[in-house]
């Protein structure tokens, strides 16, 4: 019945003359409800309709017309109606019921005269006495907001309208927040920060202000001139029955670019995960096109990328190891998470430097209005979070933490692991101030560190530390710029003291120093471009083994410290071309130097590099540039609209990237390190095209979509059989470039609102590998295509959630896919003098499939408004079937025989539950 | 059920879940030709040893492949048969090779399948100028040293024969007969044996790096301190030979592949393909890198007094047993008696375990090698 749009067929065919003269108008309305009807003809006509929308909302519009003026066509359709017009000098159209508005006063109005007569045609006036009560309730319905100084008459051309859209209760920027102007059927988002710039002609628009789990708020707005329209929006309550809030609802058709997932933090904490513990990362991983090599492993490999080309950003921080206690945590506290963005493909031209994708993580602003809070206990880890003002209405911060204590839990176990010590934590700082309309500042400090010994004496640890300070500027209306300095960390530690001759620090550390300039220009509304500058000073200290304590003998080894600078320029514009059909084009032209101090291996072209072929060492002042690759980047997408509901997409998506993740273990190894690009070692490169397609049905709350893609890689590193990764001072003479394939489709089938609400995806995805090194002597099976280590070509993976009712929710995901290539050994035979093992192709073997049910319980507390704590509780099971899906196969030799063996991380069903409580 | 909770978490965190796990294994993979040897090009016996590839968890060493029919054939004319000697080995006293020649080998196996390897040049291998020795980081080890004044040779393979004599740590001058009967002996009773071994490992060596072809210490061989090879007297007799790239980075590659690899966190593995081909079924696929080329040898002695004074300690406790049949029986023949002696009229055997007075109880061989 709703599927009037697709009967729709509407041409005009006469265009819009002056005001005098009557418009014709031409077309063919099917099924159209009233409202539509109204906004089609005000897109093509000076006409602008004034209505009650609750009466309209049984009329429909068949109608087809040629050339006719407006009054005739509304004759005609409101045949039937107790609808009635009346048309002003100013092209207002007012639609009443029962009786028709007088527009114009009589002509002798401003004349008493008793003489004159009563005329024939007298209209007889209707006065609506309007209580005050009505009056409040249909304010903002009716209210007309001026923007800019208003004049006489509307000026001709466009204006800018900017503004930030916050909420009421705690002046917290809203991101993501719809706005549409009924008259352009265009629709903007708001930034990070709550901000939205509009282009729009002079003149009286509408303005729908829409955001999930806010109340919707609708503008009229008069746009004199360039000028401010702040919005506050106030949280919505559902209080009977549910109600449809479909903000956002049209973003994955409408917007330009694809392969783009979003995810809201009350997405993520629907999703079951092992312990209870909303899990930003493990929520991704439902996504389709994301995928694991197991259980506990720290790695997404997006779009058949591996681990190390993903960007994580968190408030535009690096964060390099998302993960705690081996990947069976994420890093990132949910108490503050505000949202998690992850580009598939069409990556924003400002971000760049990794190949796959980037996890754009947001966190929230703090309260500025109030001191909250909040608290919780889980199985193993617990969690607690303040935040509030430090100057009412302008400053706020947000002080979090999380903590295990697993410690305590570790001596309850058998002997064998009574030193088996594992400890966590995360904090974070988030200090925002708003120095005045145009200039806000922001903070935010990370910390995250982990350390464990499983049963052994060798301790592992790492940290993450990250600082970032940032400035947004408007410049004018048009002109919006953001400006920060930031400085990320990463590190790990391996040491061993049990044997005091042995003892020993391993220790690896990345720090980079960032600085980002990036500037929004609205040209005009078909134009905005984004342009800016990127730079990152690394400083690597690539492994160093050194002695611990007096009497230890271990022989220090420092590979020399690593340093170079990329930087980039961008330029990027999105070009609305008609509402149905808009571009997003980008190039990002990236640089990047090698620096000294360092001592360079040259090796004889065209041979395998190896220590025997080192033709030249040549040694480099500190600073000095060692050598330099640089290269362009384009993004490019483009959307074509066939309706509100439907349209498809295409892009286009190149990258480079200069740091590389040195891994070649199967299992997870907290030893794996990075390496930037050198001489010997060029930077990766990748290309991808992808198509989508986007339709939503039952108005708007089932998003469907189908994406295809398509991605070549370039000089992606691969290991030589034997690679030697930690402590390696010629690191290249054990990598072999590579080129890769990447292919697949997505399917993602959404419900957004409603009792049951969640996703279904299904993934098909190819990565292959190509040794296309020609001075390697024995590549990588044959040289043939192979499966790299985490290609897992089906994904079924479905999250729902149940409300049944307020206080009382439950979620499952349910998650297939097939089991991850693995080479193993097919034979033994006797050479030279010895056994040895005989392997097949790489990866032509996979470990047995992947299958996963989770299940939770949600239960909240009252919701009472004014109650001065709210607790819930979260209860469920990890792995609900209890399989034992095998994280890896290996195979060791036990009474000279060979034997194999899975390993299985989570072999049974692990309950969990978790309390919360929020101030 | 707190404690119910920690032990399931901490059970799959820690001791994880290990099942056994059937590989799948597939016969046609695991029966693969495995072809070992050098075509000698220089003076002496060609010898190439034919194999198949096992299962992983087959319980034989090697599973040799009988009666097939092996040629050498060269580029320029000329077919050598070479014959079969048993255990998978076919060998020629002499094949006539002239250095600079290309030659190849084909192989037609019982189940008359034909396999043939690319032409190889065969090279000439120059001498080894020494093979020195350091003891360094608790162990010995050996290195070879070589040049080719041509710059020709460039990459290098060595194999080695080891010979060491051992002693037993008692000498005996008693020998057990039979039963419980022990008898004197003129001259010390198996005291002196010599051992043998051959390299297990694949070495080889590359000078391209360098400006001119010189070896200088490549290493070859580790002995570990403690090591019974340099007991009382050592002997190693280095075979050189030359190898093309190819050959190298093959032996290379096979080296880091099955000598670093097995446990979870190691790197992964890749496949070997050499230049014999099955002709008969092009899928099949062929181990072994055939060569060609003279060899070159060099022998060194180390003494234990020259190793400073190396320590082979062997754990001997030594029986006093009564010289009377009952008492004997209990001791032979684990025990073997060494000497005879009296303890205040009594009479007794001085007893050792038996690799303590027998050599060849050690795996030797009472034969002197004539190089000795």
């Amino acid at each position: 019945m709703r599927n009037w749009f697709l009967l729709f067929l509407f041409s005009f065919l006469a265009s819009a003359g002056q005001a005098q003269t009557p418009v014709l108008i031409s077309g063919r309305f099917v099924h159209l409800p009233g409202v539509r009807f109204f906004q089609q003809i005000e897109a093509k006509t000076p006409y602008f309709f004034y209505y009650d929308r609750s009466q309209l909302d049984s009329v429909f519009v068949n109608l087809t017309v040629n050339q006719q003026p407006l009054t005739d066509i509304l004759r005609q359709a409101f045949t039937g109606t107790d609808l009635q017009f009346a048309v002003d000098a100013q092209n207002r159209v007012f639609i009443t019921r029962k009786t028709s508005l007088i527009p114009s006063l009589p002509k002798d109005f401003f004349k008493p005269s008793a003489a004159s007569p009563k005329t024939d045609n007298t209209q007889a006036f209707v006065t609506n006495k309007i209580n005050s009560q009505t009056r409040k309730a249909i304010a903002t319905d009716t209210k007309i907001y001026e923007v800019g100084l208003k004049t006489n008459t509307f000026k001709e051309g466009n204006v800018v309208v900017r503004g930030y859209v916050r909420q009421a209760k705690s002046g917290e920027p809203v991101i993501n927040a719809s706005v549409f102007v009924d008259s352009l059927d265009r629709n903007v988002i708001t930034d990070q920060d709550g901000y939205y710039t509009l282009n729009l002609s002079a003149g009286r628009h509408r303005l729908h202000v829409q955001s999930l789990g806010m109340k919707d708020k609708l503008y009229n707005v008069d746009v004199y001139n360039d000028g401010t329209l702040n919005v506050e929006l106030e949280e919505h309550v559902a209080l009977l029955k549910e109600v449809v809030v479909s903000a956002q609802k049209v973003a994955n058709v409408n917007r330009v670019q694809l392969g783009i997932e979003r995810l809201t933090i009350e997405a993520i904490k629907k999703v079951p995960t092992v312990f209870g513990e909303a899990d930003i990362l493990r929520a991704v991983l439902t996504l389709p096109g994301v995928k694991t090599v197991g259980e506990a492993s720290t790695g997404l490999n997006v779009r058949g990328g591996s681990a190390d080309q993903n960007l994580v950003l968190m408030n535009g921080a690096t964060v390099y190891n998302p993960a705690h206690f081996f990947g069976m945590f994420s890093a990132f506290n949910p108490e503050i998470v505000k949202d998690v963005e992850l580009y598939k493909s069409s990556i924003p031209a400002k971000f760049g430097g990794r190949l796959s994708s980037v996890l754009d993580i947001g966190l929230r602003e703090g309260n500025k209005k109030a001191i909250t809070g909040s608290a919780g206990i889980g199985v193993v880890t617990s969690r607690f979070n303040v935040e509030g003002p430090l100057v009412k209405d302008k400053t706020s911060f947000i002080l979090a933490g999380r903590s295990t204590y697993a410690n305590w839990l570790l001596k309850l176990l058998p002997e064998s692991y009574e030193n088996s010590k594992a400890s966590f934590y995360d904090a974070n700082v988030i200090i925002n101030h708003r120095i005045n309309a145009t200039n806000d500042l922001s903070f935010t400090g990370y910390s995250s560190n982990d350390r464990f010994n499983l049963a052994s004496d060798t301790t592992y640890g790492y940290r993450n530390l990250n600082f970032n300070l940032r400035w947004k500027h408007h410049f004018t209306n048009q002109l919006l710029a953001s400006f920060s300095v930031g400085s990320d960390r990463y590190e790990y530690d391996v040491h061993s003291t049990k044997n005091k001759v042995n003892a020993y620090t391993l220790a690896f550390d990345i720090n980079q120093l960032n600085l980002r300039s990036d500037f929004s220009y609205v040209v005009n509304s078909n134009h905005t471009l984004e342009f800016g500058m990127n730079a990152i000073r690394y400083n690597l200290r690539p492994g160093s083994l050194q002695s611990r304590g007096k009497e230890s003998l271990v022989q220090p080894n420092i590979i020399p410290a690593e340093q170079a600078l990329e930087s980039a320029l961008y330029l990027s514009d999105r070009y609305t071309i008609t509402s149905k059909f808009s571009l997003s084009g980008g190039i990002r032209y990236s640089f990047f130097h090698y620096l000294g101090g360092k001592t360079i291996n040259y090796y004889a072209p065209g041979v395998p590099k190896d220590e025997a072929t080192v033709v030249e060492r040549r040694t480099y002042k500190a600073g000095e540039v060692i050598n330099t690759y640089h290269g362009a980047e384009y993004r490019f997408s483009a959307r074509y609209a066939f309706s509100q509901s439907f349209s498809i997409k295409a892009g286009f998506n190149s990258q480079r990237q200069y740091i590389h993740m040195l891994s070649n273990t199967a299992a997870i190894a907290p030893t794996d390190i990075w390496k930037l690009s050198d001489p010997n070692i060029r930077p990766q490169q990748g290309n991808q095209v992808s198509i989508g397609f986007y339709k939503n049905l039952k108005a708007n709350t089932i998003e469907t979509s189908v994406e295809f893609y398509y991605k070549k890689i370039k000089d992606y590193l691969d290991y030589k059989p034997g690679a030697e990764l930690v402590l390696n001072h010629h690191i290249e003479t054990d990598v072999i470039n590579t080129k890769g394939k990447a292919y697949g489709a997505e399917l993602m089938l959404k419900k957004t609102s409603g009792k049951l609400n969640g996703w279904i995806s299904y993934t098909y995805s190819r990565i292959l590998l190509q040794i296309d090194d020609p001075s390697t002597a024995f590549p990588v099976n044959g040289g043939k295509w192979y499966p790299a280590n985490y290609d897992k070509p089906h994904d079924v993976t479905a999250v729902g959630n149940f409300k049944i009712n307020h206080r009382f929710s439950i979620s499952m995901n349910m998650t297939y896919s097939t089991g991850r290539p693995i080479t193993l050994p097919i034979g033994r035979f006797y050479y030279a003098g010895s056994q040895r093992v005989l392997y097949a192709d790489r990866n032509s073997y996979r470990i047995p499939d992947y299958f996963r049910t989770d299940f939770s319980m949600n239960i909240d507390g009252n919701h009472k408004v004014n109650q001065r704590t709210h607790n819930s509780w979260t209860i469920g099971v990890y792995n609900l079937t209890g399989r034992r899906n095998p994280y890896s196969v290996y195979y060791i030799s036990e009474n000279g025989l060979v034997k194999g063996y899975k390993l299985s991380i989570f072999g049974s069903a692990i309950p969990f539950v978790n309390f919360n409580i929020k101030f | 059920m707190r404690k119910l909770f920690i032990c399931l978490f901490f059970l799959f965190l820690l001791a994880s879940c290990r099942d056994e796990y059937e590989l799948p294994l597939r016969e046609t993979d695991v029966s693969l030709l495995v072809v070992e040897g050098t075509l000698n090009a220089g003076q002496g016996m060609t010898t190439i040893t034919l194999s198949r590839t096992v299962k992983v968890n087959d319980a034989a060493t090697i599973k040799p492949v009988l009666r097939a029919a092996l040629t050498v054939e060269g580029k320029n004319g000329g077919n050598y048969a070479l014959n079969e000697t048993g255990n998978g080995q076919y060998t020629l006293a002499q094949l006539p090779l002239t250095f600079g020649e290309e030659y190849r080998l084909r192989i037609r196996t019982a189940d008359n399948k034909e396999y043939l390897s690319d032409y190889i040049v065969a090279r000439q291998t120059p001498a080894i100028d020494a093979v020195t020795w350091k003891i360094e980081n608790e162990k010995l080890i050996i290195y070879a040293n070589s040049h080719d004044a041509s710059n020709n040779t460039r990459y290098y393979k060595w194999d080695f024969d080891e010979t060491w004599e051992i002693r037993s740590y008692y000498t005996a001058f008693y020998r057990w007969l039979s039963g419980t009967t022990i008898v004197p002996t003129i001259s010390a009773y198996n005291s002196r044996c010599w051992k043998y071994a051959k390299s297990n490992t694949i070495n080889v060596g590359s000078t391209v790096q360098l400006q001119s072809d010189v070896v200088s210490e490549a290493p070859v061989q580790f002995i570990p301190f403690g090591s019974e090879k340099l007991g009382v007297r050592y002997s190693i007799l280095l075979k050189q030979q030359t190898l093309t790239r190819e050959a190298y980075e093959y032996f290379n590659l096979m080296k880091k592949n099955t000598e670093s690899i097995g446990s979870i966190f190691d790197p992964q593995p890749s496949e070997l393909k050499g230049n014999i081909k099955c002709i008969s079924n092009p899928d099949e696929g062929v181990l072994g890198f055939l060569t060609a080329s003279s060899f070159t040898e060099k022998r060194i002695f180390i003494t234990a007094q020259e190793a400073n004074n190396w320590r082979f300690s062997q754990y001997c406790p030594m029986e006093k047993v009564l010289n009377e049949p009952d008492s004997i029986r209990i001791w032979v023949p684990g025990y073997l008696p060494f000497n005879l002696d009296n303890f205040n009229g009594v009479e007794y055997y001085a007893m050792a375990p038996a690799s303590c007075v027998d050599c060849t109880k050690r795996g030797g061989d009472l034969n002197m090698p004539s190089y000795w």
